[in-house]
C-alpha cells in the first residue's frame, strides 16, 4: 500500500507554481525589453513587477510553511549548503526578485527620470543598462523555472521526482505560463500601449512551440515513471493516481484540458484570425486556461509524490 | 623601467585571470551533489550501525517505547523507531524495527540548506536543531521518509547521542529488546557474526541497517 506524502502541503505547491511563473514573466520581459523597448514599455514594466511580486509571494509562501520561519528569513544563516539545490534556488530567486525590481525602476518612466536626475550619466546609458538587465533577467530566469523541477528532482526519496524529466517539464510549464502572464498584462494595458505586432507574434508563436514541447515532455515523465522494485511500484503508484486515480479528473480537466488543449487552440485561433480583428477575448480564455494548468500541475506532482517501502523490498529478499 | 611596468601589467592580467578560472572552478565544484560521501566517512574509524533478525522478533514494541521514554518523545507524536509487520506469504508474519539508517551517503545532509544535519564520530548521523529551519527538504530526500518534525525541528534517531549514551555504548532500543532481535556496533562486526544471512537494507544512500 503506497501512502502519498503529505509533509509538503499547498504552500511549496503554489511556491513551485508562482516561481516558475515569475520566472517565466521575467525571461519574456527580457526577450520583449531587447526587441522593442521603447513601445512596449509599459508592458514589460507591468510584467517586471509581476514577477518580483510573484517570486516574493513564492518565498513567503515558502517561508510561512517552515517550523522554524524566524530562522529561515535569516536567509544568510539558514542558506548555507552549497550541496543543496535549496540554497541555490533561494539565493537565485532573490537574486532574480532584485533584478526584476532593479529593471522596472530603468524601465518605469517615473523612476528612470528620478534615477536620471540623481545620476548624471543614466539617461544616456539607460538602453544600455536595460539591454544588460534584460540579458541577465533572461538567464536568471530560465535558472529559477530550471530550479523549481530541480528542486524536487534532487530529494531522491520520491521516485516520482527522480528524473531530469521533471526540471525540463517545470521549465517549459514555467515559461508557458509567463508568457500567458505577460498576454494577460498586455489585454489590460492595450488601451494605453498595443504590443507591437512582431512582439505579440513572437509571443503567439512561443506559446504555441511551448505547449506542444510541455505535453511531449509531460507524457514522456508519464509514461517513464517505472522500474525496478519498490521505487518503480511507488512512481507507478504516482502516475496511476493522476492518470487514472484520484487525481485524475483534475489532470486531463485543469492540466490537459485547461492547460494545454486550450492554449493551444486560442494561440492558434489568434494567429488564424483577420488582421485587425478583436482577439481579445480567445487570447484571455488561452492565458488562463495555461496559468489554471501550470497551477494543477505543480499541486498534482507535489501531492502524487510517494516513498517507496525499500525495507518491504530486502524483507521479501530474506523471507521468499 | 618601460619594461617594468609591461611586466607588471601582464602580471595583474594573469592574476586576474588566475582569479577568474580559479572562482569559476570553485563554482563548479561547489555544485550541488558532489563530493559529499568522500567526505563524510573519512577520518572516521567505523561505521555503526543496527542488525534486525526479523526471526527473532515478536512485535513486543519494547524499542519503541524505550526509545520514547529515554529520549523524552511524548506519546501520540511520531515516535523515532517503529514496528512494522510485513506478510510475505499468506498467513507469515515479519515484523521489522527501523529508525534513522545513519546512511554512508545520507542525502538528508546533502539536501538540508541550513547545514543542520552532519554525519560525526561513528558514521552516526545528527541534526543540530537549533540550526534547522523546518523546510521538511531532507524527509523528502530520504529514502525511508525517516525525519519527522515537531515544534523545535527536525527530529530523528542519534544512536541516543543526544540521551547520553556514549558512541560505542548500546542504545536504549537494542538495551530494551529481550529476544535478541535488535543489534547495534560498528557494521562489520554484525554482518560479520550473520554471515551471508545478513541483507543490508535495499537504497541509494549504503544505509547502515541490516536484515537477517
Amino acid at each position: 500500500m503506497i501512502e502519498f506524502q503529505t509533509v509538503w502541503g499547498w504552500q511549496p505547491a503554489l511556491y513551485l507554481f508562482l516561481g516558475g511563473m515569475g520566472a517565466g514573466a521575467l525571461v519574456f520581459a527580457g526577450i520583449l525589453t531587447l526587441i522593442d523597448r521603447k513601445r512596449n514599455n509599459t508592458i514589460i514594466c507591468i510584467a517586471q513587477w509581476s514577477a518580483a511580486a510573484c517570486m516574493a509571494v513564492g518565498l513567503l509562501l515558502l517561508l510561512s510553511e517552515l517550523t522554524n520561519p524566524m530562522r529561515g528569513v535569516m536567509a544568510w544563516e539558514s542558506f548555507v549548503n552549497p550541496a543543496s539545490w535549496m540554497t541555490w534556488g533561494a539565493w537565485g530567486v532573490l537574486a532574480a526578485i532584485a533584478i526584476a525590481v532593479i529593471a522596472a525602476l530603468c524601465t518605469m518612466r517615473t523612476t528612470a527620470a528620478g534615477i536620471a536626475a540623481l545620476c548624471k550619466g543614466f539617461k544616456g546609458a539607460r538602453p544600455t543598462i536595460c539591454k544588460v538587465l534584460a540579458i541577465i533577467s533572461i538567464l536568471l530566469g530560465l535558472f529559477v523555472a530550471v530550479y523549481t523541477g530541480i528542486l524536487l528532482m534532487s530529494a531522491p526519496g520520491i521516485p516520482f521526482w527522480d528524473t531530469p524529466l521533471l526540471p525540463l517539464l517545470f521549465a517549459v510549464s514555467g515559461l508557458d505560463t509567463g508568457a500567458a502572464l505577460v498576454e494577460i498584462i498586455a489585454l489590460v494595458v492595450r488601451k494605453r500601449e498595443r504590443m507591437t505586432d512582431r512582439c505579440a507574434e513572437l509571443l503567439e508563436k512561443a506559446i504555441i512551440g511551448m505547449v506542444v514541447v510541455e505535453a511531449i515532455v509531460l507524457a514522456a515523465f508519464l509514461l517513464t515513471a517505472a522500474g525496478e522494485g519498490a521505487a518503480g511500484e511507488a512512481a507507478a503508484a504516482s502516475v496511476a493516481a493522476i492518470t487514472a486515480g484520484s487525481l485524475a479528473p483534475w489532470f486531463w480537466c485543469l492540466v490537459v484540458l485547461c492547460g494545454l488543449a486550450a492554449p493551444l487552440a486560442a494561440s492558434l485561433l489568434a494567429m488564424r484570425a483577420k488582421k485587425g480583428s478583436d482577439t481579445g477575448i480567445i487570447v484571455l480564455s488561452g492565458a488562463l486556461g495555461a496559468l489554471i494548468g501550470g497551477c494543477a500541475l505543480r499541486f498534482l506532482v507535489v501531492m502524487a509524490g510517494a516513498h517507496a517501502d525499500l525495507v518491504a523490498d530486502t524483507v521479501m529478499s530474506i523471507l521468499l | 623601467m618601460n619594461e617594468m611596468s609591461i611586466s607588471r601589467r601582464d602580471a595583474v592580467k594573469a592574476a586576474s585571470i588566475a582569479a577568474i578560472m580559479l572562482a569559476a572552478g570553485g563554482t563548479v565544484v561547489a555544485l550541488p551533489g558532489r563530493g559529499q560521501a568522500a567526505e563524510a566517512t573519512s577520518g572516521t574509524a567505523r561505521q555503526y550501525g543496527f542488525l534486525m533478525d526479523t526471526a527473532n522478533c515478536v512485535n513486543c514494541g519494547n524499542c519503541a517505547t524505550a526509545c520514547r521514554n529515554y529520549n523524552d518523545i511524548p506519546e501520540g507524536t511520531a515516535g523515532r523507531r517503529k514496528v512494522v509487520a510485513y506478510e510475505p506469504k499468506k498467513g507469515e508474519r515479519a515484523y521489522v524495527s527501523t529508525s534513522c539508517m545513519h546512511c554512508e551517503d545520507p542525502s538528508c545532509e546533502t539536501v538540508c540548506p541550513a547545514g543542520a544535519i552532519s554525519k560525526g564520530e561513528g558514521g552516526v548521523v545528527t541534526v543540530d536543531k537549533k540550526r534547522c529551519i523546518g523546510c521538511k527538504y531532507c524527509h523528502q530526500a530520504c529514502p525511508y521518509g525517516v525525519p519527522h518534525y515537531d515544534e523545535e525541528g527536525m527530529d530523528k534517531c542519534d544512536c541516543c547521542l543526544g540521551s547520553g549514551v556514549k558512541l560505542g555504548d548500546t542504545p536504549h532500543c537494542v538495551d530494551a529488546c529481550h529476544y535478541d532481535a535488535l543489534h547495534y556496533g560498528p557494521v562489520d562486526d554484525l554482518v560479520a557474526a550473520y554471515g551471508d544471512r545478513a541483507k543490508r537494507i535495499a537504497g541509494p544512500t549504503q544505509p547502515s541497517a541490516w536484515l537477517a
